[in-house]
């Protein structure tokens, strides 16, 4: 005779142990079904809108980095070789390098900078050649353009100047001014680059010139006394011996 | 009070080999034809083999139906030990030659010369794995001497091939290996034997995979398949009686296959 409570208990037995395994491989797929997306909530990597929004949040300012690094990367070098190109002599201040953007414009105005750097230095004969209003003819359009590139320039160049207070900026103005005729303001930029870096030859000499020009000779000779006793520059020795011989040059 | 419906059924599949209640299944049914076609060439011995269960018994039970209408047959279902009495036996059965006295394998063989039947008469014998080899030697002298036909089934084990014995390689001249049956004729054995005793109403009852599962239980085999219908049935016979509304009508209540699977020991609980 079957005893049938007996073994109902008996099947119920025999059908939790078969489910239990699956019962078990279930629950394990769904704690890791929870645990896997939660730890992937914890880390950037997110699939949710929440976490794309801040993912998007952070990506932006990430980007950005990656941007100024690129710069800076691109920036860095080419900026340095200008300065090693255009002043050999002369040593870059902790300036000069902390502020890369400005190199790197002025990196851009290499091809107006770079021949205006010789006339200079033969500067006994002092004829800045390369100045726009100074060459008289003008044989190409393409001349006018760069000069009109220069004179749309200073007033940037200025600017920048007053922000950075790169000595070689200092110095670039100073000329351009001085060719351009403007003594008082390449006799402002001349000293001021100076006060920057009392090392850069070019700078002295404009000064000095400069003086010259605003009929302050004696001040001239002073200050070019005052560099050569520092400096024993041969430039400034043989303008201050032209100052000598032939006043008002 | 108003009978069962369940309880024929249930009586159907209870494990008693009767040729009556022999079920014809494609498979089953050629081996059968085979069996008969070799017990009517004159070979010597012929063995049926296969794992517990898969029908061997009923066949030869069957076959012993049908050939005892036309020859001389004597089926020994329950195997006799002892040589003495077994040719004894034989010599009473065959011969209708009584003797308190023990038989000699000459005096029978005397006998059988003695008696001479038109048809060589065929003995078959169930269980021969349990015959002693001194037996089964004497066996072989008969069958060589043309004296009778021996039918024999053996069980086949995992453990010991039967047939690989020498003495059987030596004698069998054909052998017949019966296998549990497919999910198909199962379902054709069930089914069958249900519409045999007009249970239509439960036979509508078993559907495909109630067969399946059932199949799976009981890996096909037949006996095994007999003792789970019978305990479902008998389950079923208890909730029509205590708990008629539990049962449905359209198909097998898989809790209830399982109950009886638990019941028979072909589910561990």
């Amino acid at each position: 005779m079957l005893d049938v409570s007996k073994l109902e208990k008996r099947w119920l037995k025999y059908k939790i142990k078969k489910i239990l395994p699956y019962g078990l491989l279930l629950t394990a797929i769904v704690t890791l079904g929870i645990l896997i997306p939660s730890y992937l909530f914890d880390n950037p990597v997110t699939v949710s809108p929440a976490s794309q929004k801040k993912e998007r949040m952070q990506a932006k300012p990430a980007l950005a980095i990656a941007t100024v690094n690129n710069e800076e990367a691109m920036i860095l070098e080419p900026s340095m070789n200008f300065i090693e190109s255009m002043t050999p002599a002369s040593i870059p201040t902790a300036e000069a390098t902390a502020n890369p953007p400005v190199i790197s414009n002025k990196s851009r105005l290499i091809p107006n900078v770079i021949p205006a750097i010789s006339p200079i230095v033969q500067e006994p004969k002092i004829q800045p050649p390369v100045m726009p209003k100074v060459q008289p003819v003008v044989k190409g359009k393409s001349t006018s353009i760069t000069r009109d590139d220069a004179a749309f320039d200073i007033h940037e160049l200025e600017e920048r100047f007053k922000n950075n207070s790169n000595p070689n900026l200092g110095l670039y103005i100073a000329r351009y001014h001085y060719d351009h005729g403007n003594y008082t303001e390449s006799y402002n930029y001349a000293l001021k680059t100076n006060a920057i870096s009392s090392t850069m030859e070019e700078s002295w000499l404009i000064f000095a010139k400069s003086l010259v020009k605003l009929g302050k000779e004696d001040q001239a000779k002073k200050t070019l006394q005052l560099y050569i006793s520092n400096s024993n520059s041969q430039s400034a020795k043989n303008y201050l011996d032209t100052l000598n011989k032939e006043p008002s040059r | 009070m108003e009978p069962s419906l369940f309880s024929k059924p249930r009586d159907l599949f209870i494990d008693i080999v009767n040729p009556k209640d022999y079920v014809q299944i494609d498979s089953v049914s050629h081996m059968y034809q085979s069996l008969k076609t070799s017990v009517q060439k004159p070979l010597k011995m012929i063995l049926l083999y296969g794992r517990p269960g898969t029908g061997k018994s009923m066949l030869l039970h069957k076959l012993h139906h049908d050939l005892s209408k036309h020859q001389k047959v004597c089926m020994i279902d329950i195997p006799i030990i002892d040589e003495n009495d077994f040719l004894r036996v034989l010599a009473h059965k065959i011969y209708s030659y009584a003797s308190r006295e023990s038989l000699s394998l000459t005096n029978f063989l005397e006998l059988s010369t003695a008696v001479n039947y038109p048809v060589t008469p065929i003995v078959l014998l169930d269980e021969a794995q349990l015959y002693s080899p001194s037996l089964m030697e004497k066996i072989r002298l008969i069958s060589d001497a043309r004296a009778l036909k021996f039918v024999i089934t053996l069980h086949k084990t995992d453990n010991e091939d039967i047939i690989a014995k020498e003495h059987f390689q030596t004698r069998i001249w054909e052998s017949i290996e019966l296998e549990n049956a497919s999910y198909e004729e199962l379902k054709i054995y069930i089914q069958k034997k249900l519409l045999k005793a007009n249970c239509f109403d439960v036979a509508n009852m078993i559907n495909d995979k109630n067969i399946k599962l059932i199949t799976k239980l009981t890996r096909g085999n037949y006996r095994e398949s007999n003792k789970l219908m019978f305990a479902l049935f008998s389950l079923y016979t208890w909730y029509e009686e205590h708990y008629p509304s539990k049962i449905k009508y359209n198909a097998l209540n898989t809790k209830w296959i399982e109950m009886a699977a638990i019941h028979t020991g072909l589910i561990r609980a």
